[in-house]
């Protein structure tokens, strides 16, 4: 099946929502992708089946606003096509898979991608025992299927999302008894920095002040200043060790405490998915408290690609910046492409984007502001010891992976000599622990050191689901 | 977990290969593949004083992008219609030195030393009509000819020697001396002990320029001066090991390298269960197939790559994704649910004859190239061969005529 659109979306949560809405509005033929069952992406989770929504309100305002995007998605023309997963892009084809009606191509004028992001994986000792988590799939366990992962529930991570998210889930009923955040102590003049960027922001600020309420009624310490160093258990966590960090996030030796648990929930932010992008051969900045490598585009969104198709980048998958700014981001994109592709003048467009570019101006520098405060700094990658495995697909441990550093500064080459990277995950998990062991071995930043080779399908697919018989390769001789 | 390849310890210590590029060398090896690094390994070995220059990282190219596996039996890729008997001799030629390779495969772990994931679990082919039943037979009887064992199963025997193929493929031919082994280690563990042999490695190194000196000089004499992305190196002999890239610096000294290059895909996928031992061919179609050590699916058999400039690699597409897929599901129907993880390519080399290219140019005194199209079965044993041409008293080492590297192949 072949379907051509003018614009296509590929990604349904709030930044890919509001691209797609608002091109639809002014008349484009729009087609929207996303591989999950329902639309609305990592923030607007829905519940589960079979579990019914008592008192919205205990999902909190994201969930309503969610819901109103999903409506104005749901109202309008676009063609949806969930469960469906992109592939690959070739030429102008966005090439997908459905579980039922199998591959599916899409060619289109012009194309955003909003992929979204991932949890940050952090490796150290016990990382890949039964038991830890990170703070999305706690947060979807807890929010969709009303479970508790544990009984003595231990957060660490950093950033505004680990106070939000442990507080979430301590408001669901989840006992998380105790959060350690890693950034130290906000100072007077990041907090300075904060007040000054408040403006169109109180609510986010609200929130974070309501979060730190509920974690103070529920009696859950919040320590700044410490990490996570260990998970250990027999079979499944029984307890973690912790420490108090330097200012590079390295645990200070004498500091460590250790507690009985038997979850550890991890929240240290994200990691863009960027793997359509890299397939596309754009261009990256980076920036490790956004995610790391986040692809280069203008103030509407448009990349540089190798592709013949115009390729709006927007959302978190482009540099975790949150909800706002995704869905101010898609609005952006959705008229600079209704104007480029003719539905919409350039006047127009640029009255219209006014308000989202003020918007998407204030929650950036709120943003800017927040990550000042909660820089990653590179003691996140200088937790595994020798035996710790770090790509936990292939079981490759540090001590395997040491050697073939010393002698090259390629992350294709460790994995070829080591299989690290190899794996179901594609590399999700251990590519950016590699690369900052890299970095450190040969005293370069981490900036310096690309991805490997980007290659489809950019998930994993049932040969099964995607063989064609009809395609015939050049004939050597027998007919 | 079985422990990995010793060398990985100070492989190619990096202190060794940050420093200046030596200023002078008996041989120049260009080009850090199969072929380059056991020229280094054979040629260090009988104590010649071996630079090797690699652009990239060793075995990035074809040797480390390639499927690993001991091409002994003819394949669709050398058979044309209707055979003259002469034909038939050329073939059963090569099948000679296919059998001759093997034996070095033998021998390699011991060789080197370690392990390199060598198995020699026999090669399946698989006839899907009886037109290409008649194709197997007759590239059978070549083979069996040329001392190479091998076997036709069709029906039953088919089906109870090999349950896991489609039952109603026409016929298939085993040959118990295929095998294969991991590119990935073949390469770089020659490299390790040629280094530890005294060779020179320098890596991020790329040859911009090769000019002969001393023309009509005595042997002794420096006769090359190679100009690299890292300074000069004068040498007396140059070996041209650069694989697809062999043609573009042979003509700077007026050679004409006639080759083909074709970019090649490959698939993997998840690991499971390990059930196939032997890999799987169609001689009909293109198809190679499978189940590493690690219980992945290693698929391919020559379906092309997108050209890309370099350094970009060549890219992946689709419809050989979906079209090699295809042809391994007709042949084995039950891999439908296992997950295809990833693609990648490399850039294959090849001559019009199949032949390798190998040896001395008469025209250029001291210029040598390494280069042959089934590079991974093959190139360790021509390394030795060209190595022992290196080391014999001037004027007495020999190699197959039709080797020549001064040949023109129309
Ligand atoms: C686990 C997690 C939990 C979060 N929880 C909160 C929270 O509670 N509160 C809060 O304020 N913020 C939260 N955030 C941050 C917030 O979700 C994001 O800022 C926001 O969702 C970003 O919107 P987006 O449209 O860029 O990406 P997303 O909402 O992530 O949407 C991207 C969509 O793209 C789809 N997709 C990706 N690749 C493909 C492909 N190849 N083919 C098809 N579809 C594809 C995905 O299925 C997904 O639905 C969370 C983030 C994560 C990762
Ligand atoms: C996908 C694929 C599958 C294959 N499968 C098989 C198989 O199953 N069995 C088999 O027998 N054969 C197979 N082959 C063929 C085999 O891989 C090659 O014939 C063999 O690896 C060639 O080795 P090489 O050393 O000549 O070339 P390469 O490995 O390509 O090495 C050449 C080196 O020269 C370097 N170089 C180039 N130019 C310069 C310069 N100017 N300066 C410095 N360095 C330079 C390159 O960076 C490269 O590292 C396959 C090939 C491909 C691509």
């Amino acid at each position: 099946m072949n379907t051509d659109h003018d614009l296509v979306v590929i990604g349904g949560g709030p930044a890919g929502i509001a691209a797609a809405s608002t091109a639809a509005s002014f008349g484009l033929r729009v087609a929207i992708i996303d591989e999950r069952v329902t639309f609305g992406g990592q923030i607007f989770k829905r519940l589960g089946d079979g579990f019914d929504l008592e008192s919205p309100e205990a999902l909190g305002k994201d969930y309503a606003r969610g819901a109103r995007l999903i409506q104005e998605l749901e109202q309008s023309e676009i063609s949806k096509f969930n469960s469906t997963t992109v592939l690959t892009i070739e030429d102008n084809q966005i090439i997908t898979s459905h579980p039922v009606d199998g591959v599916r191509r899409f060619s289109c004028k012009a194309l955003v991608i909003a992929p979204g992001a991932y949890d940050r994986p952090v490796v150290f000792p016990g990382w890949t025992l039964p038991g830890v988590m990170t703070a999305g799939a706690v947060q979807t366990l807890v929010k969709t299927q009303q479970i508790s992962p544990g009984k003595r529930i231990f957060f660490a991570g950093s950033g505004p999302l680990a106070l939000a998210f442990s507080a979430q889930l301590i408001k669901y009923g989840a006992p998380v008894f105790k959060v350690i955040e890693s950034a130290p102590f906000p100072s007077p003049t990041k907090l300075l920095g904060l007040l000054s960027s408040i403006k169109g922001n109180w609510d986010l600020a609200g929130d974070a002040i309501r979060y730190r309420a509920t974690l103070l009624s529920h009696h859950v310490p919040f320590h700044y200043g410490r990490i996570i160093t260990k998970a250990e258990g027999s079979g499944r966590v029984e307890a973690v060790t912790h420490a108090r960090v330097d200012k590079d996030w390295n645990p200070i030796k004498g500091t460590e405490i250790v507690e009985p648990a038997d979850t550890l929930c991890l929240g240290y932010g994200f990691f863009p998915s960027h793997e359509l992008f890299r397939l596309l051969d754009c261009d990256f900045d980076y920036d490790e408290t956004r995610g790391g490598f986040t692809v280069s585009k203008d103030s509407w969104g448009l990349t540089k690609s190798s592709s013949p198709l115009a390729i709006y980048a927007v959302g978190d998958g482009t540099g975790v910046t949150g909800s706002y700014s995704a869905e101010a981001q898609g609005r952006l994109a959705g008229l600079h492409i209704a104007n480029h592709l003719g539905s919409l003048s350039t006047q127009e467009r640029d009255r219209r984007s006014k308000n989202f570019r003020k918007e998407l101006q204030q929650r950036n520098d709120f943003q800017r502001a927040i990550n000042k405060m909660f820089e990653v700094k590179q003691g996140i990658y200088r937790l595994a010891e020798a035996n710790t495995v770090i790509c936990r697909c292939e079981s490759v441990r540090a001590k395997e992976i040491d050697p073939v550093i010393d002698s090259t500064c390629d992350v294709s080459v460790v994995k070829s000599y080591s299989r690290a990277g190899m794996g179901l995950c594609q590399a999700r998990n251990c590519q950016r622990q590699i690369a900052a062991m890299i970095a450190i071995r040969h005293k370069i930043s981490i900036s310096e050191i690309p991805f490997q080779t980007p290659r489809m399908p950019v998930k994993p697919v049932e040969i099964g689901k995607i063989a064609d018989p009809s395609i015939r390769e050049e004939k050597y001789f027998i007919q | 977990m079985k422990e990995r390849s010793p060398f990985l310890v100070g492989y190619l210590d990096n202190e060794t290969n940050q420093s200046a590029l030596p200023k002078s060398s008996d041989v120049v090896i260009i080009g850090g593949g199969l072929l380059g690094t056991s020229l280094a390994y054979y040629l260090s070995k009988s104590k010649v004083e071996t630079v090797l220059i690699e652009r990239d990282d060793i075995n990035r190219e074809a040797s480390g992008t390639n499927a690993g596996s001991f091409h002994f039996q003819i394949a669709l890729h050398q058979l044309t219609p209707n055979m003259s008997e002469s034909e038939k001799r050329r073939l059963a030629d090569e099948v000679r030195l296919q059998v001759d390779a093997a034996s070095l495969w033998d021998e390699i772990e011991r060789e080197l030393d370690a392990d390199l994931g060598v198995h020699f679990d026999g090669g399946i082919m698989v006839a899907e009509t009886e037109d290409e039943m008649r194709v197997l037979k007759e590239k059978d009887a070549i083979e069996k000819e040329a001392g190479l064992e091998s076997h036709i199963l069709v029906g039953d025997e088919m089906r109870t020697f090999a349950p896991y193929l489609a039952p109603d493929l026409a016929g298939i031919s085993f040959c118990p001396r295929e095998g294969h082994a991991n590119p990935l280690l073949v390469g770089p563990t020659y490299a390790y002990r040629a280094w530890q042999n005294g060779a020179h490695f320098r890596t991020g190194c790329d040859v911009t320029r090769i000019e002969r000196i001393n023309v009509g000089g005595d042997l002794k004499g420096r006769r090359f001066r190679v100009v690299t992305s890292r300074g000069v190196i004068e040498c007396n002999r140059v070996v041209n090991a650069t694989g697809a890239w062999a043609a573009e610096l042979s003509s700077q000294l007026g050679l004409r390298i006639p080759l083909g290059l074709s970019g090649l895909h490959v698939n993997v996928t998840e690991p499971r269960e390990y059930f196939l031992k032997s890999m799987v061919q169609h001689i009909g179609r293109r198809l190679t197939l499978k189940q590493t050590h690690n219980n992945t699916f290693i698929i391919g058999g020559g379906w092309p790559s997108r050209e890309e400039k370099f350094p970009k690699r060549y890219s992946n597409t689709w419809s050989s994704t979906a079209g090699n897929l295809a042809v391994a599901l007709r042949v084995l129907p039950m891999l439908a649910d296992v997950k295809l993880l990833r693609t990648w390519s490399g850039v294959w080399a090849f001559t019009k004859d199949f032949k390798p290219i190998l040896g001395e140019s008469e025209k250029v005194p001291g210029y040598h190239i390494a280069m042959v199209p089934t590079g991974f079965t093959l190139g360790p044993m021509v390394a030795q061969m060209l190595s022992q041409y290196m080391t014999a008293t001037p004027g007495k080492g020999k190699l197959p005529s039709e080797f020549n590297i001064d040949r023109e192949v129309a």
